[in-house]
């Protein structure tokens, strides 16, 4: 059994058209998997469904053999399943410290959350040097730090991200693959979206390919990466973009 | 977000059917009918007095209504202190009566426009904001405007001022306020109607669903806003302006109160926002419904209560109002469907 | 010239609080969830007739009768925000739904206590209320010091609760940004039906205060709402610390005007600063934005 399974969802917003048209997609324990895909295919839309921020109108999604579909985003989290989304969900207001905090929001063990914060210092010395500092102060590269380390203090069974790359400088897009590399070591496993989507597979263990609102592709990454009708389709102007 | 509430593009498609070509003639049977209501005063005693009346009250609020909706309704900025406006009409009439004598009859197109300009200088400065700032600036602006006459000794103060009837007896008294609110009520209407076909209104009901994306469509949204504010404010200072001697007197505690501000929200809810019929089937049916309770019942607290329940089942369950869900449901009679 | 200036600082402090603690259920209420509450002097005003009817009736002290308004007027709050707000969290036309709800409910708050207390000009008059200190010359109303002094200490209670629970954790976040609230696994409806009970408990407790403060009659709420509106947009709409500073700004402000101009003009300080604000800075002095649309 999969870790996750999707099975036919249908989703869309309000009371518009289905954006998902009957996507089967699935997760396995201990992977690291990346959703590749042109602009506007669904790919923010598939993980906000999983999250439980939209409901599948038709289809399921099976985590840990348990029917996810009609649960809120706080019963979801508390199955194990976190998602960082594309927009950098910090609190502008709040201090690095409390930050951390909510991230373990859902975590029982108050005690066990000091040790995960510690932790997240310890990965991201950064952020310990500025605990006390409002999120909204922090640099791009630090607020996607600090995005990581809750993350970190959750510590999921799966976690979704949505473009962690987006807006980053080179240098520390290469420390931000390592990182998610460094997810899965700790025993997460990782669905993550990448427009990045050389690098995004370079760092992934399989891949999958979403246009449309459907799963036209998938298999392993270097299998993707070497596909030529990927490669022409999905890849091309990725490749242009990064060699000019 | 769905966006189905308001659809820019004309939508009907039963233009040709008989509904629609019999709606002309049946209007124009009523509006006739209307007309010569006061005719039967010759028959009667004065007891038709009291239909006459609450004709005029209808009319009034209809003029309301339908006026606030070409801000509140197409637009969407909502206010809910239209009634500065009505204030404006009201006492600028009733000093040119008292000062000059002149009667409100002439004086009553002049403070239409005087509450135009004074709606045009408002808007410029409080339509640059949106959403709840907008909402309780025009709050504000009633209350500073209430502070000033309550205070003001040249305009009567808290106690208002007591206007002089006109020199006409029971029996004809109200006759020419009621020719003259028809009109009134009828000429908003119309101009309500023209703004909802023109070019102008379209572009007004692109900004009230998204204002950004009107922008970069190129409707000069600011020049619309303000204009349409300035349009609102016109017909609201005519109507002002006859109420103040229908009823003899103006003061804070009518014109400035802010349920005063409130109904002509109420009342285009209840029949439909952004709809031209809806704010006239809206007004009929509060001043029916309030007039009936407080004759039945007595008492202003019933009816407070009444206005809000009112509002909160329509704003829960209809927020497009009557003759927004009858159209959705797609059974809005040919009679009603102005839009 | 201004011989009275240590009296209207004295008189401005002490009322301060007393309007600091009106608005901050308004500022709160609309920080989470971003409901302009125009029924929160309406809820106030609930709670002044419930506190005058224990007064009368039960001779029970207002400060005691705090005690029941607090809990009542948070149950009543989570109840009205069940109601009325819960289903409308999605809807697109959230804010002028919200808006228009609070109106109408204020309109039937009016109604009913017309209806159960009639017209009259209500107050309660515990032995406090008309007792007075005096500092050489400064003249210290009882009433006034007790009401801002317990007004203030509520705040601070509020504001421990805001900073140090964890739902307090979850009310901050959500006012933050409620989408990433969701993400970490907050309950955001859950949070906002109790950050709303929060906000009409503020009230409530406001409005036991009032009783022996103020005078009161069934529509006398509508003044308030603007007085209130005035402090909050003055500070940033949602920040608890904004409507504290606002609210003694504008009270100062209003009790040297009183004392200057004429009483008549007091309530236009309010106003005037409320329209001006709203025009020239809709963010308040202090706060971060107020979301349009
Ligand atoms: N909040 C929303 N409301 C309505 N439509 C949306 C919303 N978010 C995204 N969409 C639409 O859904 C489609 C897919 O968007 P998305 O899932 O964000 O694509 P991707 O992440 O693959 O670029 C787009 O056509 C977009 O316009
Ligand atoms: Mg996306």
């Amino acid at each position: 059994m999969s870790l996750l399974e999707i099975d036919g969802v249908v989703a869309g917003y309000g009371r518009g058209p289905d954006i998902l048209r009957g996507v089967d997609l699935t997760v396995e324990e201990g992977e690291v998997q990346c959703i590749i895909g042109p602009n506007g295919a669904g790919k923010s839309t598939l993980l906000k469904t999983i999250a439980g921020l939209l409901r599948p109108r038709k289809g399921r999604v099976v985590f840990q053999g348990e029917v996810l579909n009609g649960l809120r985003p706080d019963q979801i989290i508390r199955r194990g399943i976190a998602f960082l989304p594309q927009e950098r969900s910090l609190f502008p207001d709040m201090t690095v410290l409390e930050n951390l905090r909510m991230g373990g929001y859902a975590l029982e063990d108050k005690s066990l959350m000091s040790e995960r914060i510690e932790e997240a210092f310890a990965q991201f010395p950064i952020l310990k040097e500025r605990y006390k500092q409002k999120a909204r102060t922090l640099s791009g590269g630090q607020q996607q730090m600090l995005v990581m380390g809750r993350a970190l203090v959750l510590r999921p069974h799966l976690v979704m991200l949505d473009e962690p790359s987006l807006g980053l400088a080179p240098q520390i897009v290469a420390q931000l693959f390592e990182i998610v590399r460094g997810f899965k070591d700790q025993g997460m496993t990782v669905l993550m979206v990448e427009q990045n989507a050389r690098q995004g597979l370079n760092c992934a263990d399989r891949g999958c390919v979403l246009d449309l609102g459907q799963r036209v592709f998938d298999g392993p990454a270097d299998g993707i990466l070497d596909d030529p009708r990927i490669q022409e389709l999905y890849l091309g102007t990725q490749k242009k973009a990064e060699t000019s | 977000m769905a966006t189905a509430d308001v659809s820019v593009t004309d939508n009907r498609d039963t233009t040709t059917s008989s509904g629609y070509k019999s709606r002309k003639y049946i209007l124009g049977v009523i509006v006739a009918a209307l007309a010569l209501v006061p005719v039967l005063q010759w028959q009667t005693t004065n007891n038709l007095n009291f239909w006459l009346n609450l004709l005029i009250i209808i009319f009034l609020w209809i003029t309301m209504s339908t006026s606030w909706n070409i801000i509140g309704g197409y637009a969407g900025y909502i206010s809910l202190g239209h009634n500065v406006f009505a204030a404006i009409g009201g006492y600028l009439a009733a000093m040119l009566l008292l000062r000059l004598d002149i009667p409100v009859f002439v004086t009553a197109p002049f403070a239409g426009l005087v509450a135009m300009v004074v709606g045009f200088v408002i808007g410029l400065i409080t339509l640059r904001v949106r959403g709840p700032a907008f909402i309780i600036s025009t709050i504000a602006l009633v209350l500073v405007l209430r502070t000033i006459i309550d205070n003001w000794d040249f305009l009567g103060g808290v106690r208002g001022l007591t206007l002089p009837l006109i020199g006409l007896d029971v029996q004809l008294v109200k006759i020419p306020f009621y020719y003259a609110m028809l009109l009134v009520a009828l000429l908003s209407i119309y101009f309500s109607y023209w703004i909802r076909h023109s070019k102008f209104g379209l572009g007004l009901r692109a900004i009230s669903q998204d204002e950004i994306k009107a922008e970069t469509a190129g409707i000069p949204t600011k020049m619309y806003k303000v204009l349409a504010y300035a349009a609102s404010a016109f017909f609201i200072g005519v109507a002002g302006a006859l109420w103040s001697q229908y009823v003899t007197f103006v003061d804070p505690g009518t014109y400035l109160i802010i349920l005063f501000g409130a109904r002509p929200v109420l009342m285009t809810l209840l029949g439909g926002k952004g709809t031209v019929a809806g704010p006239v089937v809206g007004a009929a049916l509060v001043i029916l419904a309030t007039e009936f309770s407080e004759s039945q019942f007595g008492g202003t607290e019933l009816n407070v209560i009444g206005v809000g329940v009112v509002m909160i089942i329509v704003l829960l369950f209809f927020p497009d109002g009557l003759v927004g869900s009858l159209r959705r449901a797609g059974r809005l009679p040919a009679l009603l469907d102005w839009d | 010239m201004i011989a009275d200036l240590p009296q209207i600082i004295v008189t401005g402090l002490a009322l301060g609080g007393l309007y600091a603690l009106m608005a901050s259920g308004l500022t709160l209420i609309f920080g989470v969830m971003r409901i302009v509450n125009l029924a929160h002097p309406a809820f106030i005003f609930i709670s002044a007739y419930i506190t005058w009817k224990l007064f009368t009736d039960l001779s029970i002290d207002p400060l005691v009768a705090l005690a029941v308004t607090m809990p009542v007027m948070f149950v009543f709050g989570m109840i009205v925000y069940k109601l009325f707000f819960a289903r409308e969290a999605d809807n697109p036309r959230y804010i002028e739904i919200t808006v228009l709800t609070t109106f109408a409910l204020a309109l039937i708050i009016e109604g009913v206590l017309g209806f159960i207390f009639k017209g009259t000009v209500r107050s309660t008059n515990p032995p406090y209320s008309q007792q007075a200190f005096f500092i050489g010359d400064i003249f210290l109303s009882r009433a006034q010091l007790y009401a801002g002094l317990i007004g203030i200490g509520l705040i601070a209670f509020l504001w421990v609760i805001l900073q140090y629970t964890r739902i307090g954790y979850a009310i901050r976040a959500t006012t933050q940004n409620r989408s990433a609230a969701q993400v970490v696994g907050v309950n955001v409806e859950r949070t906002s039906m109790i950050a709303f009970g929060l906000g009409v408990a503020m009230a409530g407790a406001a409005g036991s205060l009032f009783s022996f403060v103020f005078t009161f009659f069934p529509g006398g709420h509508w003044e308030w709402l603007a007085i209130l509106l005035a402090l909050i947009v003055l500070g940033g709409m949602g920040s608890l610390p904004g409507a504290v500073i606002g609210a003694y700004l504008l009270t100062i402000a209003s009790v040297f005007v009183n004392d200057q101009i004429g009483f008549k003009w007091g309530p236009m300080t309010f106003f005037l600063a409320l329209f001006i604000v709203l025009m020239v800075r809709p963010q308040g002095l202090f706060g971060s934005k107020i979301e349009a649309t």
